[in-house]
């Protein structure tokens, strides 16, 4: 599970059947700093999260596989939580 | 789930059983400054192919276990292009954030 900034969004036509329907979001991981740290990830995106969010993306691609409803899916990052400002630190 | 640039093929003399007809692509991982800059990629991976990419296109590539998950048989293959992007949309920073 990692921190990261949702920082845009794709579309894509031709695609593994079971991205059909999904919202795919580009999440932007962060260090303790806020700085980016590695590559943006394409996301899934259960939850209706907005641009510039704060989130926890996690790598379980079996719950990801268990959303899109399809054992075959190649899927792995998900959107598991929006952070909330208030009540969350770094030190 | 990684964004990334196609840049050549990969055809093979010699092959893992397991691969019959696969399409192997050379591809150039995003960073994460290449949404904006367009540069600042990360190094270059090999990506198995079944939906047709083309040199210059941007796909999305799975990585790691997950990308043998769309294959009946067991597959040794650890980059899978899942999607090939027809539009991205990319801001690095909050325009409203001072």
């Amino acid at each position: 599970m990692r921190l990261a900034y949702i920082r845009g969004y794709v579309t894509s036509t031709v695609k593994h059947p079971s991205f059909n329907g999904a919202r795919l979001l580009i999440a932007q991981p962060v260090d303790q700093a806020d700085k980016p740290d590695g590559a943006p990830q394409v996301v899934l995106d259960p939850l209706g999260t907005s641009l510039h969010e704060k989130v926890i993306i996690c790598s379980d691609g079996g719950w990801a596989r268990n959303y899109l409803k399809d054992p075959r899916s190649p899927a792995r990052w998900w959107i598991m939580g929006i952070v909330d400002p208030e009540g969350s630190s770094t030190q | 789930m990684r964004l990334a640039t196609v840049i050549g093929r990969v055809t093979l003399g010699v092959r893992h059983p397991a691969f019959r007809g696969e399409r192997l692509l050379v591809v150039l991982p995003w960073g994460p400054q290449t949404a904006v800059t367009g540069a600042g990629h990360d190094f270059s991976i090999v990506t198995y192919d079944s939906l047709g990419a083309g040199v210059g296109q941007t796909i999305c590539v799975c990585e790691s276990g997950e990308a043998t998950r769309p294959f009946e048989k067991p597959t040794p293959i650890d980059a899978y292009c899942a999607a090939l992007i027809d539009s991205t949309f990319y801001q690095a920073e909050d325009p409203h954030q001072a």
